[in-house]
């Protein structure tokens, strides 16, 4: 695994006898299948089989080749934290329109429980007009004006469900795979799988931004859960430090740095002989990343390199917090190798109880702040070919209400929509995708899935076939279980939306 | 005692009450679900199990369909109504109310005309507040009965079906396969993994195809550092060497990729020359060229063959 003489050593220790009782068990089972079982010894292995990912315990994010040849080589994950408004954007429903205001059918409100709503509400229609966009005549709002001359790129998703109507299982469940706490993200499969290009940078970067409320699930949304904590994702920030506590601290030179830190290796190295736990190895690794992360990440979160017709394109202005800043360190980063590139922008939770959730203020707010970034993002990747390889995914957790949210059986203040797991949408752009299509419908007031639905693991287990993964043979082993990023229910990889 | 001489039933009297009995439970069993005679019978070996053949609509389209959203209710561990729809046999035999499906009359067939009222009607299947089948799933129901709920029409034959979505097939993976394929070039390939470390890789675990990008290297990687990529130049199928020192003295290199399908010279001193000189790769379908002296006079030959290129806008 390494050439290191005390790497070795390290591995060698980390083989308890319960490893060497278990594959001793292995062995014998393994006589007793070649001997009795002939025909099964010689079956092809599982379509389940996990693969081996095992790496050395020093640098956890070594490339792997994919299973397969990949379509896509690199994430770029805009995550809408708070759900938008799909009626609002995408999904056109005239007949919804027509009924604005009339009492919602029972059909639909029977049995059903929401996170806001109750008796019986009005239906409404979208707050905004559509028109159709592009050469694929794709219908979209007037809110996205960026995006629309980006739209034969895009293939839109409006047949998306998920079973979880709070947010943060919800969020969960969109980027773990689990509405529960504990699971790895997506980040964290996918530099599991793969490892990442740049060695000098995190493989799994988060940026976040807010247009208000902030993240409902936190940090386990891009945890590692039972994976390595190697895998997890890192947060950093444009403005000020790209990564927290990174850079030296006042008066201490690299060089003072560098031997702080052979100290603290040292250490853990005698830790790591004492008790053998390989997330020592890992933290030295950590350690070690962060060391050479002090030039390469400072350089590339530096949108101030860029020419300022670049920020304009984006909007983006430097020392600010922004969504449009994170777009553009997103493309700087996907152009130096980091393998999954995680944006949250949280703000879009339109149930009209304050101003700022109200479709006809926050929603218009929020597309204003993201729909010019996420399009230069678009049109950057595209012009440089980079978009060829790159998977681009935009959504939030679930849908909105067809109905106006009526929050104890009340007139509300402002216009909003309560939350809505039955349909959803999303859009996916970029390697191996069937770019200016739409996927999916909604039935005629948009309240459920009519035609070919996607539930969330449909989605991962796309991503990950585009990444080069059969999502069931990309496992871990955890409380007895091989774990997967689709849980245990079957999924479906999308053909339909395969180029 | 008493009860010793009048409790006694003679063997006979014994063996005729309890097989009477056993009858009226049948009977009973009958009387409640017309299907169990028949569900006995199968049982017992002395009926054949009705099956659906392979390529049959019911197998192609109909089961995988009752798999994912019935059985949960309707399988081996739960029973709602006494119905099964885990097995075409079962299907046929219904619910303990009688037959689910009447073949050729989908209007009278339970099993369709639950699954088409609305979701908030108590006889509504799935029940209400449990995500409705779509629309498609209902008229593959529909017609499979219609069509006379056959366990052997195939499944193209079915007019008006909504269209199947071809499953996605995984390429096998066979690591024996990818070993002896690579053997060849392996020795080269842990040479210029040595000498350049992270730049070459394969392109999947089943492959012998090489994926290369040296842009990581920046000018640290020059045309010296290409030229050791010579040896396996014909397995190279993507390669990336934007931001590097190569010129145009790598083209001849460049050349011998000959399966190079993705070619990425972004911000490198190369010209049209190097462009030119790509002219025989046949597989090429894509080549970046941004930041560079390249010229459309020699990118338009190789756009004019189908390969994407991404240049800058002054360019066109």
């Amino acid at each position: 695994m390494t050439d290191h003489p005390l790497l070795h050593h390290m591995n060698l220790q980390a083989e308890t006898r319960r490893h060497f009782l278990g594959w001793g068990m292995g062995g014998l089972g393994a006589f007793y299948l070649n001997s009795a079982l002939p025909a099964l010894a010689k079956a092809p292995a599982s379509e389940n089989a996990p693969l081996d990912f095992r790496r050395d315990p020093a640098t956890p994010l070594t490339v792997l080749p994919p299973q397969f040849k990949a379509r896509a080589k690199r994430v770029i994950y805009l995550h809408m934290g708070g759900s938008p408004s799909q009626l609002e954007l995408f999904d056109h429903k005239p007949e919804l329109t027509r009924f604005d205001g009339k009492d919602c059918p029972d059909v639909y409100l029977k049995g059903k429980r929401f996170a806001f709503i109750t008796g019986v509400p009005k239906l409404m229609g979208a707050q905004f007009p559509f028109h159709q966009a592009g050469k694929s005549g794709t219908w979209i709002s007037d809110r996205l004006p960026h995006l629309e001359r980006m739209v034969d790129e895009i293939c839109i998703v409006k047949s998306m469900r998920t079973d979880q109507f709070n947010h943060a299982p919800a969020q969960l469940l969109v980027q773990t795979g689990d509405p529960r706490l504990g699971h790895a993200s997506l980040g964290s499969w996918v530099t599991y799988g793969l490892g990442t290009e740049n060695q000098n940078m995190p493989g799994f970067i988060v940026l976040i931004s807010s247009g208000g409320t902030t993240a409902n699930a936190g940090k386990p949304l891009w945890g590692s859960g039972f994976l390595p904590s190697a895998y997890q994702g890192v947060q950093c920030s444009p403005a000020g430090e790209p990564v927290l506590y990174l850079d030296n601290p006042r008066g201490v030179s690299r060089q003072e740095r560098r031997a702080v830190l052979d100290a603290a290796d040292e250490i853990n190295r005698q830790t790591y002989r004492q008790f053998g736990n390989p997330e020592t190895v890992a933290r030295i690794a950590q350690y070690e990343m962060a060391f050479r992360m002090q030039l390469e990440a400072s350089e590339a979160m530096d949108i101030r390199r860029e020419p300022a017709a670049v920020l304009e394109r984006y909007g983006a202005q430097p020392g600010k917090t922004s969504y449009a800043n994170n777009c553009l360190v997103a493309r700087r980063l996907a152009e130096r190798g980091v393998r999954f590139i995680q944006l949250y922008h949280w703000g879009w939770d339109s149930h009209g109880t304050p101003t700022d959730e109200g479709l006809n203020v926050g929603l218009v707010n929020r597309c204003r702040e993201t729909d010019q970034p996420t399009a230069a993002l678009l049109a950057d990747l595209k012009a440089s070919g980079l978009l060829e390889d790159t998977l681009v995914v935009w959504g939030g957790e679930f849908g909105r209400t067809p109905m106006l949210e009526n929050r104890g059986g009340q007139q509300m203040k402002f216009v909003g929509r309560d939350h809505h797991p039955s349909a959803f949408t999303i859009w996916v752009a970029g390697g191996g995708l069937k770019a200016g299509t739409s996927h999916g419908a909604t039935d005629e007031l948009g309240y459920y899935v009519a035609k070919d639905p996607v539930e969330v693991r449909d989605l991962h287990a796309t991503m990950l076939y585009l990444l080069g993964f059969d999502y069931r043979r990309l496992n871990y082993p955890y409380q007895g279980l091989d774990q997967k990023l689709t849980g245990v229910k079957p999924a479906r990889i999308v053909s339909e939306i395969l180029a | 005692m008493a009860g010793e001489t009048s409790a006694r039933l003679s063997a006979p009297v014994y063996f005729i009450s309890v097989a009477l009995l056993t009858l009226a439970g049948f009977g009973a069993a009958m009387l409640a679900r017309p299907a169990f005679g028949h569900a006995v019978l199968q049982w017992a070996g002395l009926e054949p199990v009705p099956r659906a053949l392979p390529a049959s609509f019911y197998a192609v389209r109909v089961e995988p369909l009752l798999k994912d959203r019935c059985i949960g209710c309707h399988g081996e561990s739960r029973q709602k109504a006494g119905l099964r729809l885990d097995s075409f046999a079962e299907v046929m035999l219904g619910s303990r109310h009688g037959a689910v499906v009447r073949p050729g009359d989908a209007r009278h067939s339970e099993l369709f005309t639950r699954i088409s009222l609305p979701p908030s009607d108590d006889k509504a299947m799935p029940p209400s507040g449990k995500t409705p089948l779509t629309d498609d799933e209902v008229t593959v129901i529909r017609l499979w009965i219609a069509n006379g709920a056959s366990a052997s029409l195939p499944a193209g034959a079915v007019k008006g079906a909504p269209k199947l979505v071809k499953p996605v097939v995984i390429p096998e993976l066979d690591p024996a396969r990818a070993a002896r394929q690579r053997a060849p070039l392996a020795a080269a390939v842990q040479q210029v993994q040595r000498r350049l470390p992270g730049v070459v890789g394969y392109e999947s675990r089943g492959s012998a195809e090489l994926e290369v990008d040296a842009s990581l290297m920046g000018l640290r990687f020059g045309d010296a550092e290409l030229a050791m990529l010579a040896p396996l130049a014909a397995h190279i199928v993507r390669a990336n060497f934007s931001d590097t020192a190569i010129t145009d003295a790598s083209a001849s290199t460049l050349a011998a990729m000959t399966g190079l399908e993705r070619l990425r010279l972004a911000d490198t001193r190369i010209s049209d020359n190097t462009i030119r000189a790509l002219a025989p790769l046949k597989k090429l379908r894509s080549l970046t060229a941004t930041g560079t002296k390249v010229t459309d006079e020699s990118l338009a030959s190789l756009r004019q063959k189908g390969v994407a290129i991404y240049a800058d806008p002054d360019v066109h």
